[in-house]
């Protein structure tokens, strides 16, 4: 057991070593985000009540299309040189690497996110009470967008040629998460319901994810 | 310890082989020659039950493989024809990584006394993806001593090196089955390695 958790422990060493190497990376997405902020403002206009009225949804958006920048990266390197395979020999079932990788998703690219929305919030006017149901909302919704993006990553390691084919999958998904993130902080009386249903949803995808994500790792390692 | 009985594989209808027999014992070395596309990579994956076969089985200390799989893969180091070394990290990095993964106990002076027999001492700060594809291979190769296990199965495990490591490597393959290991591997090349048994594919 100590052992199994060492190696854990080794695994997330590995990727903060992997993605200490590639800040550039995690820096680039952050800059989307807060560039694409920027153009939304001077498109719309000066007015305060308008930019803090559709903020929310601009951040969500924007949130959701920039973590799908990084979607290319979550099992390609890996799957490319080979550690997949040295996972699944060091013991690692598919699926469990497949909810090692989510949780790197998370911590080292929607993390940096979450951290971000403090001053997003403050660049589009969008009220202080709000910024908490924001931040509560993005912890579930990006753990939600993670496990869909290793869903959608490991089956584009079957369809190399297509990536786009992946993102499209994870828009397509994030439709009911953003209405009900965005639910939550206009209707904040059903905070706690709408919280449940956003947690009902990460737990279905958090249950689906080993399953299907291991057997696109499998397949793809199997016709490599 | 690992027996194949009668191994066939197919793919999209297409005999890769048929009918492998091999058994590989304490202290054996068993090499897989073949042409390109004979089958030797897809071979070594479907022993490490990476690849499912058509039919035939795989044994490993009497019982079925896939019945056995954890113990099997605490006892074997596979070197894929792929390098595994992450580019954009140093030697030194890449060495703690592999240390830290596979539990291994071996010491830093052990490592340094490799690292100068590859003549890869002076590369410990740089990272990988300013080394040559022989010095990447050489690196590649150390995970054999850093594992420590006994099982070794490799993919073209010559190639792309300098004689100077082949003679390294032909060595310590020898130094590895004296210690009662086994290895299986695949090569294009002559080797004056010792082999108990040699595969045709």
């Amino acid at each position: 057991m100590i052992s199994f958790l060492s190696k854990i422990g080794s695994f997330y060493y590995r990727e903060y070593k992997l993605n200490l190497s590639g800040f550039q990376d995690i820096l680039t997405n952050i800059i989307f985000f807060f560039v694409s902020i920027f153009i939304f403002i001077f498109s719309i206009g000066p007015e305060k009540e308008t930019i803090s009225l559709i903020g929310v949804g601009i951040v969500w958006t924007l949130l959701l299309l920039s973590s799908t920048l990084s979607l290319r990266k979550f099992y390609q390197d890996d799957f490319e040189n080979g550690n997949l395979l040295l996972m699944r020999l060091n013991g690692f079932s598919y699926g469990f690497i497949s909810i090692l990788k989510t949780f790197s998703h998370f911590l080292f690219v929607q993390v940096p996110f979450l951290l971000s929305i403090p001053i997003a919030c403050i660049l589009l006017n969008i009220a202080n009470d709000k910024v908490v149901y924001l931040f509560a909302s993005f912890a579930i919704g990006s753990l939600i967008l993670s496990c869909l993006g290793s869903i959608s990553s490991s089956m584009n390691l079957m369809n190399q040629r297509n990536f786009l084919l992946g993102s499209l999958i994870v828009m397509i998904f994030s439709v009911p998460i953003i209405i009900f993130s965005v639910g939550i902080i206009n209707m904040e009386k059903n905070f706690y319901s709408l919280m449940s249903v956003l947690v009902g949803i990460l737990l279905i995808v958090f249950s689906i994810n080993p399953w299907a994500s291991g057997l696109c790792l499998k397949l793809s390692l199997e016709n490599n | 310890m690992i027996l194949v009985k009668d191994l066939s594989i197919e793919r999209s209808n297409k005999k890769i082989f048929e009918n492998v027999n091999l058994s590989l014992g304490t202290g054996k070395i068993i090499i897989l020659k073949g042409e390109n596309g004979s089958g030797k990579t897809t071979l070594l994956k479907s022993i490490l039950n990476l690849i499912e076969p058509t039919s035939g089985s795989i044994y490993w200390k009497g019982k079925l493989l896939n019945k056995n799989l954890n113990d099997f893969y605490n006892h074997v180091t596979y070197i894929a024809d792929k390098t595994t070394s992450l580019r954009k990290l140093t030697v030194q990095d890449n060495i703690n990584i592999w240390k830290k993964i596979f539990l291994s106990k071996i010491g830093k002076s052990n490592i340094e006394n490799i690292l100068k027999i590859l003549k890869l001492d002076f590369y410990l700060g740089q990272k990988v993806n300013s080394l040559s594809f022989g010095e990447i291979k050489k690196l590649e190769l150390l995970r054999l001593i850093i594992e420590n296990k006994k099982i070794w199965i490799l993919d073209e495990p010559l190639s792309n090196l300098d004689k100077e490591t082949i003679n390294v490597v032909e060595q310590t393959f020898e130094d590895h089955c004296a210690k009662e290991g086994s290895i299986i591997f695949s090569s294009h090349q002559d080797t004056v390695i010792n082999v108990t048994e040699e595969v045709i594919l």
